[in-house]
């Protein structure tokens, strides 16, 4: 089965060449004649699993080469001659990589035999990733089973504690991208448990290695995306904003639909965290921002955050179109924290107004929601103010305050990356590839001679991005 | 070309644009004790065309002043033979009378036109066209050059005459194919557009103009060189230092042309710095009078300067110009006001400004833009008063400038919020007090600030980077475009912000 195969979960789930009932003994599909067509029952591959329990990477290469392609998962998914399951007589954590072949077989194959739901959350919670390690792509189906498994049982939720289970395992740790990412984060933003995915989300992803997990990169659009949708829904502005940033700014020959729907979140919630859009790093591609010139999106940007009767007459013209792609209510939200921009451009302006004043000022009405408002935004920090009994409003300039542990903490930080970059430099320095393209520009006109180390940020940021050019590997 | 559409290029035009410009309410200029104005020594400045255009525009914006005004320009339309300008004066002084209540008087009980009058205008009108126009064919039928090019001439006059602008300025411009010097009809055109209040199209033959002065520039040296043989010294001298005077005059022209264009699109600081340029009042030659006045000059180079310079810069301009000091003499008031603004005299400033906003008002070139002058002077004076100040009440700045607390709370309030003041009002005590900062804190806030931005910039990029390696690239799709993905993933999280 492709990588590339849709996993959403209208997608007809059935393979292609197994349209057989399971329990047939003689698979009807034609069995290749260069095949050995020794004996490819539910029970040989059992005793194939068991007797090589212990040479997990033979087993592996003999599940690989010994079924046919088109057929093998059928047969995997078939039960024993006398209707036992394979899965029953498996040991988990000792025939991980058989338990996992059949698992995924099982759950994927059209009317197979469904394994029961403990035995799955058993699987996530024993395997030995070392051995799992052997077949990312079986992993990636058995996620994905996972995830049609919930639909099947009609309760989504149910799939995130196996799929948790697994994207907690599997990888060395959680700053690799796997497949499972975009699979777990959907099913959590489907059934609107947005804070389980927390602390996936919160460890930022650092490290893409496709020997473990067969990605592509939908996936990392998918799973930036999801992320900023379920950041933004609970309301972690400024991790939402980076989710978003990180889709939109994904390596591109031609901007994805993913990223387009990612750049209209990006603005409004950067309209919500910051009342403005800011500009887009230049490594972004170029046609994506200008898909969005003369949109309803755009003229809002546009009028946020002072026109407020424009607005309200914007989202009232476009509230299909908003709706109709999901963003109505960012749209709401970010309408409604308007004043507050206002709000704050006042106390740039004036040291002390009155409760009267500042609502003819934001055009609201009322002195208790402004009194409201005001409460809000001094407890989240954003304005620092005192109310006085007779509604005379006291902004204060607050100069930001530093401890010394507090400055030393952020050096320290500031250290250990340039320390990291500097590694990332040399280990760059070595790869071949590198050495090879790097000769090869040498003798070019023209080469300099490579750059300074100042230049690594901007020739990183170039549309090129992999012209590394290092020094000390010459000298 | 019909003479309807010329009539909507010409005056039409011009009282449209007074409308744009204002576009709410209609623009009144009262005229009283408090901002006087004396219209016959006013519009004895100028002859010919101008004078009946200004004449409208104030029948346009001053009732008071509408009944003289239309009378006066009943007489010179008279000594004219363009009726457009009469449909525009009739059309002009009926809104004005709608607008102020029907209390003026019917135009056609103060002064009429004789209806004789009118028609033969027209008839000669119509007869002299016909005649130059069948002239011009049976030149170009003939192919004589030079005839050619004056028959184009007198037609361009003629139309320029009758206030069908477009066609005269398409008629000089075609002779001007047909000649070698072609200064003067250049001349014409920036005339014509200045009195149509064309200023967009300026640009476009200033530059001409500009090209033209060079190249006649670079041939008079040629020729020199060719009659050298002939011609005895003192004569050549004589006729280069003639040379270069008309030089010296057609570039005055050329920079008060451009002067015209910067005022028409608001760029009150280029306006100035041509004025500053312009050479002695003299070198106009019949632009004085015709299409401008040198008072006028003095009023706008000084308005334009106080609003779109910054005080040392005008300082150092007004110094440098030669010949501003002389076009200063005929409006006593502006060197007045030019005197107070320096002595950081404010309320003077302000009060000339006041006073003589009728004068300014009634300008017709000026008019759109005196609001606008104002409130750029005015925010001028806040700034420059504020500046030596850390705190201020706000009372003694009204007392400074004339105005109440309240305008001046308003007008600071808006410095601030467009970054022209550092400061910060307290609104219930009424003071303005200058920012405070804690550099030593800021810089650290900064620091931080960036330290932590260039920290998620690496991350993000080093990811990218990973991306790339990997080869994990958005490609083109193979068969179905990419957006058919869109619904399908949206879809799915539908519920989520409803």
């Amino acid at each position: 089965m492709s990588q590339h195969e849709e996993h959403g979960p209208s997608n007809n789930p059935a393979p292609s060449s197994s349209s057989n009932p399971a329990p047939s003994p003689n698979p009807t599909v034609p069995v290749p004649p260069s095949n050995p067509s020794y004996q490819i029952t539910p029970d040989a591959i059992l005793a194939e699993i068991t007797s090589l329990s212990h040479k997990p990477v033979l087993l592996s290469q003999n599940l690989k080469s010994a079924l046919p392609k088109e057929s093998r998962d059928a047969i995997l998914a078939r039960l024993l001659p006398g209707g036992q399951d394979p899965l029953g007589a498996l040991d988990v954590r000792t025939n991980t990589l058989g338990v996992l072949w059949i698992l995924s077989a099982r759950l994927m194959v059209h009317d197979a035999a469904p394994p029961p739901p403990h035995f799955i959350l058993d699987f996530c919670r024993y395997f030995d990733p070392e051995q799992a390690k052997l077949a990312p792509d079986r992993v990636t189906m058995l996620a994905r089973g996972i995830e049609r498994y919930g639909y099947k049982l009609n309760n989504v939720a149910w799939a995130i504690e196996p799929l948790y289970l697994l994207l907690t395992r599997y990888p060395p740790d959680l700053s690799y991208l796997t497949t499972i990412h975009p699979i777990f984060l959907l099913a959590c933003v489907t059934s609107r448990h947005f804070s389980i995915a927390l602390p996936i989300l919160q460890t930022p992803i650092t490290n893409i290695d496709t020997h473990l997990s067969n990605l592509s990169y939908v996936d990392n659009l998918k799973y930036h995306y999801i992320g900023g949708i379920a950041l933004a829904a609970l309301e972690r502005w400024e991790e939402a904003e980076d989710f978003f940033q990180i889709c939109v700014g994904s390596p591109a020959m031609v901007p994805s639909a993913i990223q387009l729907e990612a750049l209209k979140k990006l603005w409004l919630v950067q309209l919500i965290y910051r009342g403005k859009t800011s500009s887009l790093p230049r490594y972004v591609h170029q046609n994506l921002s200008r898909m969005l010139k003369n949109t309803a999106y755009q003229a809002l940007t546009n009028a946020y955050p002072h026109n407020l009767d424009h607005l309200q007459k914007l989202i009232e013209e476009h509230r299909q179109l908003f709706s109709n792609e999901m963003n109505l209510g960012l749209v709401v939200h970010a309408f409604q924290r308007a004043p507050r921009w206002t709000l704050k451009k006042l106390t740039a302006t004036y040291l002390t107004l009155s409760l009267a004043d500042i609502a003819r000022e934001i055009k609201i009405d009322s002195q208790e929601q402004v009194r409201n408002m005001l409460l809000v935004m001094i407890e989240a920090k954003e304005i620092s103010a005192k109310i006085s009994a007779n509604g005379t409003v006291t902004f204060f300039d607050q100069p930001p305050q530093f401890s010394k542990q507090e400055v030393d903490r952020i050096l320290q930080q500031v250290q250990q990356q340039s320390e990291y970059l500097k590694h990332l430099d040399r280990e760059l320095g070595k790869d071949k590839e590198y050495i090879t393209k790097a000769l090869k520009q040498k003798d070019e006109p023209g080469w300099g001679g490579g750059m300074v180390d100042d230049d690594l940020f901007s020739s990183a940021t170039g549309p090129g991005g992999q012209q590394w050019v290092d020094e000390p590997v010459y000298i | 070309m019909d003479s309807q559409d010329a009539q909507d290029d010409g005056i039409y035009a011009s009282t449209s644009t007074h409308q744009s410009q204002a576009p709410q309410k209609p623009l009144i200029v009262h005229v009283d004790e408090a901002h006087p104005f004396d219209l016959e020594s006013y519009i004895s400045n100028y002859t010919g065309r101008t004078a009946v255009d200004r004449l409208i525009h104030i029948v346009h914006v001053s009732p008071v002043l509408a009944v003289e005004a239309f009378q006066l320009a009943v007489q010179l339309i008279q000594q004219s033979r363009d009726l457009s300008l009469y449909t525009g004066l009739i059309v002009a002084y009926d809104q004005m009378n709608a607008n102020s209540g029907n209390q003026l008087p019917n135009s056609s009980n103060i002064a009429k036109l004789d209806q004789k009058w009118i028609d033969d205008v027209s008839a000669k009108n119509q007869a002299e066209k016909t005649k130059l126009e069948v002239e011009l064919k049976t030149y170009a039928n003939n192919m004589i050059k030079e005839s050619i090019r004056m028959a184009h001439r007198y037609l361009g006059n003629f139309y320029r005459l009758t206030g069908d602008y477009s066609s005269a300025v398409k008629h000089l411009t075609k002779s001007r194919e047909f000649c070698t010097t072609s200064q003067h009809i250049l001349d014409m055109c920036l005339a014509i557009m200045i009195e149509h209040h064309n200023y967009a199209n300026l640009t476009t033959y200033i530059f001409k103009g500009e090209a033209a002065l060079e190249s006649t520039a670079a041939s008079n040296g040629n020729t020199g060189n060719g009659q050298a043989v002939g011609t005895s010294n003192a004569t050549q001298i004589a006729a280069s230092a003639a040379k270069k005077r008309e030089k010296e005059q057609i570039q005055t022209k050329l920079d008060l042309a451009a002067a015209f264009s910067h005022l028409g699109q608001g760029n009150y600081e280029k306006v100035a710095s041509y004025i500053f340029r312009l050479g002695p009042p003299k070198d106009l030659g019949d632009w004085a009078g015709t299409l401008i006045s040198t008072a006028d000059i003095a009023i706008y180079g000084a308005l334009c300067a106080l609003a779109g310079m910054s005080r040392g810069v005008l300082k150092t301009q007004l110094e440098g110009s030669k010949h501003f000091g002389s076009y200063l003499e005929q409006e006593p008031y502006v060197r007045e006001l030019l005197n107070a603004y320096m002595g950081s005299n404010f309320r003077t400033v302000l009060e000339l400004l006041t006073r003589y906003s009728a004068r300014h008002y009634l300008d017709v070139h000026l008019s759109p833009h005196v609001q606008q002058l104002t409130n750029m002077i005015r925010n001028w004076a806040v700034v420059l008063y504020f500046q030596p100040f850390k705190s201020i009440r706000l009372d003694r700045m009204a007392d400074a400038f004339g105005w109440t607390v309240e305008e001046v709370e308003q007008s600071v309030v808006n410095l601030i919020q467009t970054n022209q003041i550092q400061g910060r009002v307290d609104s219930q005590n009424k003071i303005l007090q200058a920012k405070q900062t804690d550099y030593r804190a800021d810089l650290f806030a900064r620091a931080i600030k960036a330290g932590k931005d260039v920290q998620t910039a690496n991350r993000k990029l080093l990811l990218r980077m990973r991306l790339q390696q990997a080869d994990l690239v958005v490609r083109p799709p193979k068969q179905q475009p990419h957006y058919q993905q869109v619904p399908h993933h949206a879809s799915q999280w539908q519920h989520i912000f409803e």
